[in-house]
């Protein structure tokens, strides 16, 4: 056993690196034996191979195309770790920034927290959102309404636009635990553009969580506590001196920092006064001092009149810190379950490190528990995961319109920038439903074989009733009638509508959700909406594979973490017989690109492909 | 033809795998909230009215209901002193006693409640409200306002009863899956459509769907997860589809059935089931502007499908043995806007349908003269109350206090 993988290390460091490498020159070296399990000592050169520096991709980023993990199998495994660890030697200039569509304006700040809160603002001030109560007339206040609707869709339209941004940066950087680590943070510091309300405060939270996706926790916890993104979703303003809101401070300690049961009601009343006066000034963090409460604090044991910074230092010295973090870090990049002998060794490590995450990050990825049986091939991808190392592996570049990113991780359920509660996003298991596991092989066949009758929900307005609001404008009806639900839905709707002269009042809310619409649909930029270019016929003839077993077992090496049972794979390649009517793919070479497409939908829906 | 086998055979083989596959509750040790581990590791108590054919349907009212519109507080005059637009009048409402009317839309929960089929729990709300949907609704599912928790009220309860997990125990009808559901040990059935719960693909492909390895000597804990989950799901969504297609009812749901009659196809096709989720969507309650018309529709539509779901029973012998339990994220402001609508607020009405429940009002009814500060109804029966007499009245099991992580008195409710 011993000698074969002596053996197999040798051959795979020897191994040519041609990107045509045939998949059967490779040595299947996979996962170590069991007793590696728990063992946090590095693996040596020799166990290194290219199964398992798929493994890391998998892990340490969104997985690789067969080019990449050859990259990473010819080095040694403390070199591939290293250069995915300490990566900011490593150039990304070839990601674009952020194209904004240039939708916000300076009288939108400060954005008021409703629409009511608009409206009597402007009944108060003359104007709000920078626009002026109309003269005379009826409906004053209506093109306040329409502002205050067309932010609340553009905001949501640039947030989706921000989305995609990030899919991209995903699928092409050559960073790939940067971006694996902030969305660790974005479900880790869950923060919702659904209360938000603002893609710009979204976005400054998601480039926090980039620039500190690997570096020190503690400077990562105080720069997401003063991000405006935080700020607003957890109440800031509202926590002043003399009233406090508890609300992050029961959240930085609940969910953020050390998990519940490990400080009492008292210590977070405590906290939230020293995070008085913590608030942001449109995108930039301000302390008001008039708001700050300066007085003394007792909290976890300890006595002063600590500010919101000194008492993240305060649960920066709790124990228990290290072990929630390490544990909840663990479950997400090597697996959920494992031993609180092991996530001591880990808190240890944080702990030791001043809470530096790369010492920890680099002992993980070269331990033998990463190489172990427990570790390799047992994780559940998350939808985003799944969505995008789909991509890599079909070797597309940009991530397609069709199907639209945004919907299919929502169907798969991982909304990016809108997690469900502060929790964020339970991860493992609970991806899978049976209408799940259904849904991502469907989302394979909508890549591999797209809609025709792909309806773009950034250009059409889903609600019916703001197609009829729309239709009976268009018609030359007066607003209260073109607004009146049911409208038209029966003869006793039409009398009372008729009934009705155009009311007064002093705006009408569906029609500046309308017209919001139509606002935001004018100045956010649209999305994309190519198809995948794939060209899978491409790659069984560059990697001159005579017929359909090599077809099969190269794309199932290509696409599969997990080997499938033989049994499995046997019947596809009887299905790939088939679709081709000959197991010889010179003589199909000319038909050959549907019938793969349908032998990957095949493979991309086996349960063993959502394993990475 | 695919899936000839009965439904009662199907069920049989698939607890029989399951079993011994998914006994697996390793979050205990793992930073996981110590609630979690308390649930996990509770005895199963049951009560002596325990009975396993017992089923409880959640049906959610998503928006933020306005109870002061749905049941009429007619006799009161604070009532329409705070709605004098869009207050309904005395002579509109359908009274139910010198005090209460419904909605004059609910022909159908007026008929179940003179029947005595129908509770209305009053001033269901929590401490600190949020007036936020999301928010509001995380905390209904939860069932921990201000709290964070990970797994759902109902995942939690399937968890109890059932550690470990079982096959098709929680189906949630919607296009995602519901927090209420989220569960640690289970796999809520979730799907939208029925005829839609299938592999797309080409017709030469489905025998390849219709196969799934088997899990034996797989020692990939994942792998063995995602194998189950995948036979479930072929199981699950032929016996749905299935029970879709043998389902007629001559019964009149109404204009929106919401997906009560899915729900009536999978109980009469005898699905192993006892918790049912699902949803009037996208938050149509949400009536901030001219909601006379739209809320009366709303309720007559819900009304229609819940009475119409009360009939279907009764037509296929399932009467006795399923609740419907009816709720909302929060009521409305008692003030009526500028609008001819209202905004979010705080206390509303839980509702509790059945042939074993018993009738009447339940809780104590909120002032419309004593407000909160933002003009809100300040609740009087924490919601949980209403959960916990669903968890414990009608399925039976004790241990609320671990599940709701507090002492939640269950109403005394079930005949």
């Amino acid at each position: 056993m011993l000698f074969h993988m002596l053996l197999a290390g040798l051959v795979a460091l020897l191994l040519p690196l041609s990107p045509a490498a045939d998949a059967a020159e490779r040595i299947h070296l996979g996962p170590g034996p069991v007793d590696w399990q728990g063992d946090l000592s590095p693996i040596a050169s020799s166990e290194w191979s290219y199964d398992r520096a798929a493994h890391l991709l998998e892990r340490a980023g969104f997985s690789g195309t067969p080019e990449e993990i050859e990259r990473l199998a010819a080095m040694t495994p403390e070199q591939a770790v290293r250069r995915l660890v300490h990566y900011e030697s490593i150039d990304n200039g070839h990601l674009p920034p952020f194209d904004e569509s240039g939708v916000h304006d300076p009288g939108l700040v400060p954005f008021p927290p409703s629409r009511p809160a608009t409206t009597q603002l402007a009944k108060e001030n003359g104007e709000a959102l920078g626009v002026k109560v109309k003269a005379s007339g009826n409906r004053r206040l209506q093109p306040v309404v329409n502002k205050f609707f067309y932010w609340l869709r553009a905001s949501m339209l640039e947030t989706r636009r921000v989305s995609y941004w990030w899919a991209n940066r995903m699928l092409n950087t050559n960073r790939p635990l940067e971006e694996k680590m902030a969305l660790f943070w974005h479900g880790h510091f869950a923060t919702s553009e659904a209360k938000v309300r603002d893609y710009r405060k979204m976005l400054l939270q998601n480039e926090t969580f980039r620039r500190h996706a690997t570096g020190n926790f503690r400077d990562l916890v105080v720069a997401v506590a003063q991000d405006p993104a935080m700020l607003y979703f957890l109440d800031a303003g509202v926590n002043v001196k003399g009233a406090p809101n508890e609300n992050f401070a029961r959240e930085i300690m609940e969910l953020f920092t050390m998990g519940v049961g490990n400080y009492t009601e008292k210590d977070i009343r405590e906290a939230a006064r020293a995070f008085t006066g913590w608030n942001s000034d449109d995108l930039t963090f301000v302390v008001n001092g008039a708001q700050h409460d300066d007085g003394t604090k007792r909290f976890l044991g300890n006595q002063g009149g600590f500010d919101g910074v000194e008492v993240i230092d305060l649960i920066m010295a709790q124990a228990v810190t290290a072990e929630f973090m390490t544990a909840k870090l663990y479950g997400y990049l090597v697996r959920q379950e494992f031993s609180p002998a092991l996530n001591g060794k880990l808190a240890a490590i944080l702990r030791d490190n001043n809470y530096e995450m790369k010492p920890l990050l680099q002992t993980v990825f070269l331990s033998r528990d990463f190489y172990s049986p427990a570790s390799m091939g047992t994780h559940i991808k998350s939808p985003t995961e799944l969505v995008v190392s789909t991509y890599k592996k079909l070797g597309v570049d940009d991530v397609p319109g069709i199907p639209d990113f945004n919907m299919v991780v929502t169907a798969l359920g991982q909304e990016l920038f809108w997690p469900p509660t502060v929790a964020g996003w339970a991860h493992g298991r609970s991806w899978i439903t049976p209408g799940l596991l259904l849904e991502r092989g469907n989302f394979a066949r909508a890549v591999l074989f797209p809609d025709i009758d792909f309806i773009p929900r950034d250009r059409y307005q889903a609600s019916l009733m703001l197609r009829e609001v729309h239709a009976r404008i268009k018609q030359g009806l007066d607003i209260t009638s073109a607004t009146l639900p049911g409208y038209g839905n029966g003869g006793m709707m039409m009398a009372e509508s008729n009934m009705m002269a155009d009311r007064d009042e002093d705006f009408n809310t569906r029609f500046g959700s309308y017209r919001g619409w139509q606002m935001a649909i004018e100045r956010v930029k649209p999305l994309p909406r190519h198809t995948a270019r794939l060209n899978l016929s491409a790659m069984v003839m560059e990697a001159g594979l005579r017929n359909t077993g090599e077809v099969v077992d190269y794309f199932l090496d290509r696409l599969m973490r997990t080997p499938l049972g033989k049994t499995e794979r046997n019947l596809l390649v009887t299905f790939l017989d088939g679709e081709l009517g000959t197991s010889d793919i010179t003589v199909a070479e000319t038909y050959l690109e549907a019938p793969l497409r349908a032998l990957v939908h095949l493979i991309m829906s086996q349960p063993e492909y959502q394993l990475g | 033809m695919r899936n000839t086998f009965s439904a009662q055979q199907d069920l049989t083989r698939r607890d029989t795998l399951k079993t011994g596959l998914l006994g697996m509750g390793a979050a205990g040790a793992l930073g996981l909230p110590p609630f979690f581990g308390r649930a996990a590791n509770a005895m199963v108590k049951y009560s002596g009215n325990h009975n396993d054919n017992r089923i409880l349907v959640v049906l959610e009212l998503s928006g933020g209901n306005d109870g002061l519109n749905t049941l009429v507080p007619y006799g009161d005059d604070a009532y329409y002193q705070q709605r004098p637009t869009i207050g309904i009048k005395p002579e509109a409402v359908r009274k139910i006693d010198d005090h209460f009317g419904f909605n004059p839309g609910l022909v159908g929960f007026e008929r179940l409640y003179k029947d005595g089929k129908m509770a209305v729990v009053h001033g269901c709300g929590y401490e600190n409200p949020s007036f936020s949907h999301f928010t509001s609704m995380a905390y209904w599912h939860t069932a921990a306002p201000n709290s964070g928790a990970e797994y759902g009220w109902l995942g939690r309860l399937a968890d109890a009863v059932k550690p470990g997990g079982a096959s098709n125990y929680i189906v949630n009808i919607d296009a995602t899956q519901s927090l209420a559901v989220r569960s640690r040990d289970h796999v809520p059935v979730v799907f939208d459509a029925p005829d839609k719960f299938a592999r797309e693909g080409f017709h030469s492909q489905q025998p390849l769907f219709q196969h799934v390895a088997g899990a034996n000597g797989v020692t990939n804990p994942s792998r063995d997860y995602l194998l189950n989950i995948a036979q479930s799901a072929l199981d699950a969504s032929a016996l749905v589809r299935q029970a879709w297609t043998d389902y007629h009812s001559p019964v009149d749901y109404g204009i929106a059935p919401i997906d009560l009659p899915k729900i009536a196809a999978l109980i009469h096709a005898n699905m192993p089931t006892r918790l049912y989720y699902t949803t009037f969507r996208n938050n149509a309650f949400d009536t901030h502007v001219h909601q006379s018309n739209l809320h009366q529709r709303l309720l007559t539509y819900a009304a229609d499908a819940v009475a119409g779901f009360m009939a279907d029973l009764e037509r296929i012998g399932r009467a006795d043995d399923v609740i419907v339990l009816l709720f909302s994220e929060f009521g409305r402001r008692v003030p009526e806007n500028t609008s001819l609508g209202t905004d979010h607020g705080a206390a509303g009405l839980m509702f509790m349908v059945g042939k074993p429940v018993k009738g009447g009002h339940y809780g104590q009814i909120p002032s419309l003269t004593e407000l909160d500060a933002g003009d809100n109804l300040i609740y009087t029966t924490d919601f949980r109350r209403v959960y916990a007499t669903a968890i414990d009245g009608w399925l039976g099991y004790q241990d609320t206090h671990s599940l709701l992580d507090g002492d939640f008195k269950p109403f005394d409710m079930f005949a």
